[in-house]
């Protein structure tokens, strides 16, 4: 089944500018999925774009058999689609737990139910409730991020470059975590640099050039594909994706 | 020096509240609105309005005061009532000018907007109420003696002065309550430091605005009503104050509301201990002199967390 | 034949006052329309040109420093340099912060100065203002239609020679730089101190401007008094730039033009339908038109009757030329 299905989607900044020039995705229930490519190729304005937070100037978006090409982002949570963007992805002013709990009142979850859930996937979180988040340590934030994220049961989970910033053992943590998060239902859709990391994570992946998708296919299929390599290269990607 | 004092914090009172509002709108919507200070003098003119017509409600002769205050009933209920008008007319000033304007993204267009809103905002109350200054009550207060003249220079202050002091006290606390423990106060404070995650968050950020605008005007109204009563009311009366208002809220640091409350005290104190050295006639460039100094030594404020 | 002297006086000092406008307006758009600066104390820096000019070329004053019967052309002189004394101090303050920092700060310049103007007698002559301010030629010309005449002809002058050293000005690769840095956030912290120094030199030069507004303005009419330099001139100034379109000289210079054909019109019409006991009112009536065209042009034509010729990148049209980003 298709979690998610983005198709010839164009989308940009500011009108008569695209960045994503009709790329199209289609993501499958309950798999990992992720989108690669060079630097200023678009993805993260992809994955905005369909999140709402950049205008779609054509294409769709379908979330399951819903069209969400048109809702505003602070609807999307209701439809069932999370975003944690790359930076900024948390309300540093609040507290852990507050940052958890708005999300929560907001979208009206029972949180008696779903809190213990959330905080035993993210057990450091639970230890650190009542901490001003901008306190947390980067590997943390991202957590924070994700906790928030989840907190409402979304069927689809995107996430710009998780581990940005972060040391290989803690980008591994993020990982891991996510896969936990994925064992239970979440469609994963995720933006990285890391080409390795994220192959070796997802089950199938595309690249974004100058905001089409070139290739899609399981991951292990692109770990061997030379052209990968060519853009990469091509592009001077090769250092982080190294 | 004590009476300098009391003048002080009672003026800073009423610079508290006004910048609380003027933080707010700063944070959320992100702009400077010289138009707020437009939002006291309607205030204070809405609850002239108001009173005018709950005493004549109440049958003829002017108001029963209260215990030993120089206003009643009539007025509290006016006040309300103008606090109500207020919030309708900030959220129909965002809908017929700013919220077009935001539209388009350039948060310094809304800058020059709010300035043309307030001189026009100012001048349809001169047309409709004139220029005179006015009160709400004639009454002659008995300003109460708190300290005897020879403990440093002694203190007086009126009842009407004191029920300043306390209901600003009241309503900076109910603020607080609001703004840490409801799911709309802990919405705004997320809408404050990052709008695009609190969409992402599930936040309607028009409502959160509205909140603000509301929030703003209420306390705009109430600054407003107590410059008029211990003041008086003229249709400068928000305008002169625009720059205090200002000063408080850098003071303070953009976005706290704490900050805008500690800030609206130091300017109030300021102006008032500025007396003596400067002269009645300069006070108001004090809150002038408070901005500059906190600009270059510390913009983003006693309380600020971004610059 | 005969009829024709009132109408023509009349066009003349109307015309007068449109010009020097202009001269402000062409101030205000150095800085926001090329460098995105927002000033709201253009009345302040109007009146320290004002104040300056009449103080260096008036005779002596019995109550208040000066004048000094200095010639009028010095006056003027004197008057760019204080005002851009005071927009040197006002912009070292608040020209490294976010730009509604600068907003704020100048509308406490502005404040400030009217305190100044209205209590320090000894300089400003309070209330009152300064009288007896010298008219250039009066003694070849007399107080009449044929004055009037002359000093439109140099107020045009003054004009024509400011637009042409703005137009230099803008033109020059530091013109480009100021709407690089207007344009462009990043481009502006790639510049870093830079940036700074080139908004201040944009800053005082556009202050001067408008302090030589000032000076032209208080050696037409002859006398000043604090109520001339209210915050209503600052918000007539940007009404015509905004209207004419930032970002172009010929626009400010058409948006002085036709914001005060308007004002002048609106007041006209006012008091005739107006009762002579509400004068007041209508006169706060005027204002809010005012207030209400300049937002419907932010609104509806963002880019003024004329807009910005130069500088423009294609597709960025739609955002015209509004300034920095948020
Ligand atoms: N807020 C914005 N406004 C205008 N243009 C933008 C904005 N954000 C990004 N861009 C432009 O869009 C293009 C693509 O940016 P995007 O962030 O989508 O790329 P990316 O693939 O995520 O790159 P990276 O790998 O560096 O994260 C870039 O050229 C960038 O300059
Ligand atoms: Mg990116």
């Amino acid at each position: 089944m298709i979690a998610l299905c983005c198709t010839d989607i164009v989308a940009g900044y500011e009108p008569g500018l695209p960045i994503v020039r009709g790329a199209s995705i289609s993501v499958r229930q309950a798999e990992i999925f992720a989108i690669l490519g060079p630097n200023g190729s678009g993805k993260s304005t992809l994955v905005k774009a369909v999140a709402g937070l950049v205008p779609i100037l054509s294409g769709k978006v379908m979330l399951g058999d819903e069209d969400i090409t048109a809702v505003p982002a602070h609807r999307m949570i209701g439809r069932g689609l999370a975003f944690v963007p790359q930076t900024e992805n948390i309300f540093a002013n609040l507290t852990v737990a507050d940052n958890i709990d708005l999300a929560a009142s907001i979208m009206k979850v029972d949180k008696r139910r779903r809190l213990p859930e959330i905080y035993d996937l993210f057990p450091d979180l639970a230890r650190q409730k009542s901490l001003v988040a901008g306190r947390l340590s980067g590997g943390q934030r991202q957590m924070l991020a994700c906790a928030r994220a989840l907190v409402t049961s979304p069927r689809v989970l995107m996430l710009d470059e998780p581990s940005a910033g972060l040391s290989p053992r803690l980008v591994g943590v993020v990982f891991d975590n996510l896969r936990q998060v994925r064992a239970t239902g979440v469609t994963i859709v995720l933006v990285e640099q890391n080409v390795k990391a994220a192959l070796a994570l997802a089950d199938r992946a595309t690249v974004l050039v100058e905001g089409k998708d070139r290739i899609t296919g399981p991951s292990g299929e692109l770990a061997s594909d030379a052209e990968i390599a060519a853009l990469y290269f091509g592009h001077g990607g090769a250092g982080k994706a190294a | 020096m004590l009476q300098l004092i009391a003048d002080g914090l009672i003026v800073g009172s009423v610079i508290s509240l006004g910048a609380i509002g003027v933080t707010m709108t700063y944070s959320i919507l992100r702009f400077a609105n010289f138009a707020h200070g437009e939002l006291l003098t309607w205030g204070a003119y809405l609850a002239l309005t108001f009173l005018g017509f709950f005493v004549a409600l109440g049958g003829a002769g002017p108001m029963q005061p209260i215990g030993p205050f120089s206003f009643g009933w009539p007025l509290l209920a006016a006040l309300a009532a103008a606090a109500l008008m207020t919030a309708l007319l900030a959220l129909l000033v965002d809908w017929l000018l700013f919220e077009r304007l935001r539209a388009h993204g350039t948060a310094i267009v809304l800058v020059i907007a709010s300035f043309g809103a307030a001189l026009a905002m100012r001048n349809l109350l001169q047309f409709i109420y004139g220029t005179l200054p006015d009160y709400y009550s004639r009454e002659i207060q008995i300003a109460i003696r708190l300290v005897p003249r020879d403990v440093m220079g002694g203190m007086r202050i009126t009842p009407d002065q004191l029920f300043v002091l306390a209901l600003t006290a009241v309503t900076v606390v109910l603020l607080h309550l609001f703004l840490t423990y409801t799911t709309l106060g802990k919405a705004m404070r997320a809408t404050a430091h990052n709008p695009a995650l609190a969409r992402l968050t599930g936040i309607d950020v028009r409502a959160v605005i509205r909140a603000a605008w509301i929030i703003g005007a209420v306390l705009a109204a109430i600054a407003g009503v107590f410059s008029g009563l211990t003041v008086q009311i003229r249709p400068g009366l928000g305008f002169d104050l625009l720059l205090p208002l200002f000063a408080a809220a850098i003071l303070g640091g953009i976005g706290s509301v704490y900050g805008a409350v500690a800030g609206g005290l130091i300017v109030g104190l300021a102006e008032s201990l500025s007396v003596p050295l400067f002269g009645a006639e300069y006070r108001a460039a004090t809150a002038f002199l408070v901005l500059i100094a906190i600009l270059l030594v510390r913009p983003t404020g006693l309380f600020g967390e971004r610059s | 034949m005969a009829d024709l002297i009132p109408i023509l006086s009349y066009v003349t000092f109307f015309l007068c006052f449109a010009v020097i406008f202009a001269v402000m307006a062409l101030g205000l758009n150095l800085q926001w329309g090329f460098t995105g600066l927002f000033n709201v104390g253009v009345a302040g820096f109007v009146a320290v040109g004002a104040y300056t000019s009449a103080i260096l070329t008036a005779p002596p004053y019995p109550d208040s420093l000066g004048g000094f019967g200095l010639p009028v052309a010095a006056g003027w002189v004197g008057a760019m340099i204080m005002s851009g004394l005071v927009a040197l101090v006002v912009g070292v303050a608040a020209l490294r912060l976010r730009h509604d920092y600068l907003a704020i700060t100048t509308f406490g310049v502005a404040v400030t100065l009217q305190l100044v103007a209205l209590n320090a007698r000894w300089l400003t002559g309070g209330p009152f203002g300064l009288q007896f301010i010298p008219k250039p030629f009066q003694d070849l010309l007399g107080t009449g239609l044929a004055w009037n005449m002359a000093y439109l002809a140099m107020s045009l002058a003054v004009l024509g020679l400011v637009y042409v050293a703005l137009e230099r000005l803008v033109k020059s690769p530091f013109g480009r730089v100021l709407r690089a840095i207007r344009e462009d956030e990043t481009a502006a912290e790639a510049l870093g101190k830079r940036a700074f120094s080139f908004r201040l030199q944009s800053f005082v030069i556009g202050c001067m401007v408008m302090g030589l507004g000032g000076a032209l303005y208080a050696h037409f009419v002859g006398y000043i008094a604090p109520e001339d330099f209210l915050p209503i001139l600052t918000f007539q100034i940007w009404t015509m730039l905004i209207v004419g379109g930032s970002g172009n000289n010929r626009g400010a210079i058409a948006g002085a033009l036709a914001v005060w054909l308007l004002w002048s019109l609106s007041g006209t019409v006012l008091r005739q339908i107006i009762p002579q006991s509400e004068q007041a009112r209508g006169a706060a009536l005027q204002i809010v038109l005012i207030g209400v065209i300049l937002a419907a042009m932010l609104i509806w034509r963002p880019r003024g009757l004329v807009g910005e010729v130069i500088g423009t990148p294609a597709g960025k049209d739609e955002k015209g030329n509004t300034g920095k980003k948020a």
